[in-house]
């Protein structure tokens, strides 16, 4: 069972890592660029980064939510493979994003 | 096109020094060798940003691989006022 959870959690924070990675090549290129197309990139970085950093915190840090994710039988364990599934999807994609932008 | 254009040139991390290749093969078609020169970057970097240009139809070349000569290819140069913005800022 701790294992969906952990997966999830390792998972949400990959994608902050990645997360961080994609905004500042682009927010560096943003500096030198100064277009519409490289601030919504960032944009896009921003808001995917707090939402993930929102994730974590309650998955790890918040008194309530986090205490109340780990209580299994307020959440089952359906929840967490699906939640599971949306986090690791998540990087699999970011993770291919990171690629060519590193290229 | 000008979508991969603005990715290529401006979303990635190699994306200013293939700006500057871009900009220099406009003034003067060259191979790797003399852009390697021109630019001051290594031989090897300079192929690498080649490749992903002619992966994505941005420049062509003409020759076989080690003299080829590279240049901007027909459809850049229909989006020329999308590099010259994007020149523009590098500069």
């Amino acid at each position: 069972m701790s294992l969906w959870i952990a997966a999830a959690k390792v998972a949400t924070a990959l994608n902050v890592v990645l997360l961080l990675g994609l905004g500042y090549i682009w927010g560096r290129n943003y500096l030198t660029f100064k277009s519409k197309h490289t601030l919504g990139l960032l944009v896009f970085a921003v808001f995917l980064l707090l939402e993930n950093a929102l994730v974590l915190y309650y998955y790890l840090i918040d008194p309530d939510l986090s205490a109340w994710w780990h209580n299994e039988s307020l959440v089952p364990m359906i929840v967490w493979q699906t939640q599971m599934a949306i986090n690791i999807a998540q990087t699999a994609g970011l993770s291919f994003l990171l690629w060519i932008t590193l290229d | 096109m000008e979508a991969a254009l603005w990715y290529v040139l401006t979303g990635t991390r190699g994306g200013t020094n293939r700006v500057r290749i871009l900009n220099a093969l406009d003034e003067q078609p060259r191979n790797a060798n003399q852009l390697a020169e021109a630019l001051e970057l290594d031989y090897k970097t300079i192929r690498h940003h080649l490749d992903v240009l002619l992966e994505n139809d941005i420049v062509t070349k003409s020759g076989d691989d080690y003299g080829a000569i590279y240049l901007p290819t027909d459809r850049t140069r229909h989006h020329w006022e999308t590099v010259e913005q994007i020149i523009e800022q590098v500069e």
